[in-house]
């Protein structure tokens, strides 16, 4: 009899060691892999502002043209998707949980993957503002969420739909500093930009004598400021807007001074998918999801109501 | 290649900042690290485990991380140096380390008989040091001085993170406006060979030149 007795346990034992061994490899999968995480469907993160993706629109069957880019990532299942995780309010990975990434950004892509697939199933690889264009040209990511500024240089290598947001650049300054009250008080300064934002074009479009210093984070430049490497910090608006917010030492002077308008990365010339796109853009801005997603992430730093979306295709290179 | 000679002025001005650099933080290590080394072997307790320290510290940090460190906390300390200045001196005790680990293998092929020997003759300690074992420590070790030079000059591509407009600063904003990454990168890459290249072959010629015949 004890020998059958320990047949009869030795499924169950099989079945615990095969649990352990499946959690083992979610757990090492989570945290193994947190440099390109994977978005799954209910995460905390997506029940939390569950707002942005109530009634989220899916693509109908014959939306999915065959041998399109998107019959492609629905046979994947799973969108790739180049944006950032140390972008706040825009696309910020939470150190904690590393599957968790919030921002407007990251809800808009996830918000696209549930379009195309049915559920937010986004795989994302972290770009460098100088890879962009080489990422989407080799195929290793099918969209670009990274504030990425539709130029027409740009779109001479890219793809873009959209815009799917309008932003500007401002000043911000130390919070005794009077002198300064916007970008036209910056002739002959020291002026703080982030590597590889359109900052580091604009400033000098609009005031050649200024002297340029770039630092590789926003916290990085906020710090130097503070420290007085230099006399302001021109940086997205929004993102000077959550920082003054936080950090009574500086302060946003003056008004916006550019129009930045976001595109949507794609593969150049992939027309299909562009058009499938902007038409996504469209459902999404009437159904309420894109201003949902926008008071989930930008919205909180700011007080104004729902912007009015940029009309797709209003910019020259989308 | 259009891209690159359009902006040519630039990139110039960066590479000159690239090169300063490397030659000012390269003179500075040289220096530095054979002090250290001296240091090191010297019969004095308090210098060795001094320099002991020193070489483990740098080579155990890495250099991102003490450039950083060096550019927004030695500001917190009040001591505000403009940031290229910040940079070479960091690239310099960094390197420094690596520079004094070189040299010290070297003094290690300086026989024990020749430093009793020049004792023995009624040399100082720091004459023995200057006279005896340096000259021979640092002739041995050129090949791999020229390796921590090659390093130290890739290294100064690291100090584009903290805001120096150095060669990987500037292709990094020319590729902003052009959106061309592989053409300007792969021209970045270049100049850097070359430098390494440059570097690697000037060592060659001085190692040839400075051989201790046996």
């Amino acid at each position: 009899m004890p020998v059958t007795s320990m047949r009869s346990k030795l499924p169950v034992a099989g079945a615990l060691l095969a649990a352990f061994a499946l959690t083992l490899g979610a757990c090492s999968s989570g945290s193994g892999s947190s440099a390109v995480p994977q978005e799954n469907a209910g995460s905390g993160a997506d029940a939390e502002n569950s707002a942005v993706f109530a009634d989220a629109p899916v693509a109908d069957d014959e939306l999915i043209l065959p041998g399109s880019t998107m019959e492609a990532i629905r046979e994947r299942g799973k969108l790739v998707v180049a944006e950032a995780l140390d972008a706040p309010l825009l696309s910020q990975q939470d150190p904690a949980n590393p599957d968790s990434v919030t921002g407007f950004d990251a809800d808009l892509a996830k918000l696209l993957a549930i379009y195309i697939l049915g559920e937010p199933n986004v795989e994302i690889v972290p770009p460098a503002s100088e890879t962009r264009e080489a990422l989407l040209a080799n195929g290793t990511v099918d969209v670009v969420f990274n504030t990425y500024t539709i130029t027409e240089e740009r779109a001479e290598q890219v793809s873009f739909a959209g815009p799917y947001f309008s932003s500007g650049l401002a000043v911000a300054v130390k919070s005794d500093n009077d002198d300064i009250k916007g970008i036209e008080d910056l002739g002959g300064k020291t002026v703080i930009v982030g590597a590889n934002t359109p900052a580091v074009t604009a400033v000098p479009e609009e005031q050649p004598t200024a002297t340029l210093v770039d630092f590789a984070t926003d916290p990085q430049a906020v710090q130097a400021l503070i420290q007085g490497r230099g006399d302001a910090y021109v940086q997205d608006y929004t993102l000077l807007a959550s920082n003054a917010a936080a950090n009574d030492q500086i302060k946003v002077v003056g008004q916006p001074f550019t129009t930045e308008p976001y595109g949507i990365g794609l593969k150049h010339g992939d027309t299909d998918f562009k058009e499938f796109i902007n038409e996504w853009l469209l459902k999404i801005q009437e159904g309420g999801q894109w201003g949902e997603a926008w008071k989930a992430s930008l919205g909180t730093v700011v007080e104004s109501d729902i912007p009015t979306p940029p009309a797709i295709g209003s910019v020259p290179g989308s | 290649m259009d891209i690159l000679i359009e902006n040519l002025e630039l990139l110039l001005q960066a590479l000159g900042t690239t090169l300063m650099m490397a030659v000012v933080a390269g003179i500075g290590s040289l220096i530095l690290g054979v002090l250290v080394t001296v240091a090191r072997v010297s019969p004095i307790p308090v210098l060795r485990a001094a320099a002991f320290c020193y070489t483990q510290f740098f080579i155990n940090v890495p250099l991102l991380a003490l450039l950083i460190l060096a550019v927004f906390a030695l500001p917190d300390a009040g001591l505000l140096l403009p940031l290229t200045p910040t940079a070479i001196i960091v690239l310099t005790v960094y390197e420094a380390a690596y520079v004094a680990e070189a040299v010290r293998s070297g003094v290690n092929t300086v026989g024990v008989g020749q430093i009793e020997a020049s004792r023995a003759l009624g040399l100082s300690l720091g004459q023995s040091l200057r006279l005896v074992v340096i000259p021979q420590a640092l002739r041995a070790v050129v090949q791999p001085l020229g390796n921590v030079m090659i390093a130290l000059a890739m290294n100064t591509a690291l100090a584009a993170a903290v805001g120096v407009v150095e060669l990987t600063s500037r292709v990094n904003k020319v590729n902003l406006v052009h959106a061309q990454p592989i053409e300007i990168f792969t021209g970045a890459g270049l100049v850097y060979m070359a430098i390494a290249l440059a570097i690697g072959l000037a060592t060659g010629w001085v190692e040839r030149k400075v051989a201790i015949v046996r």
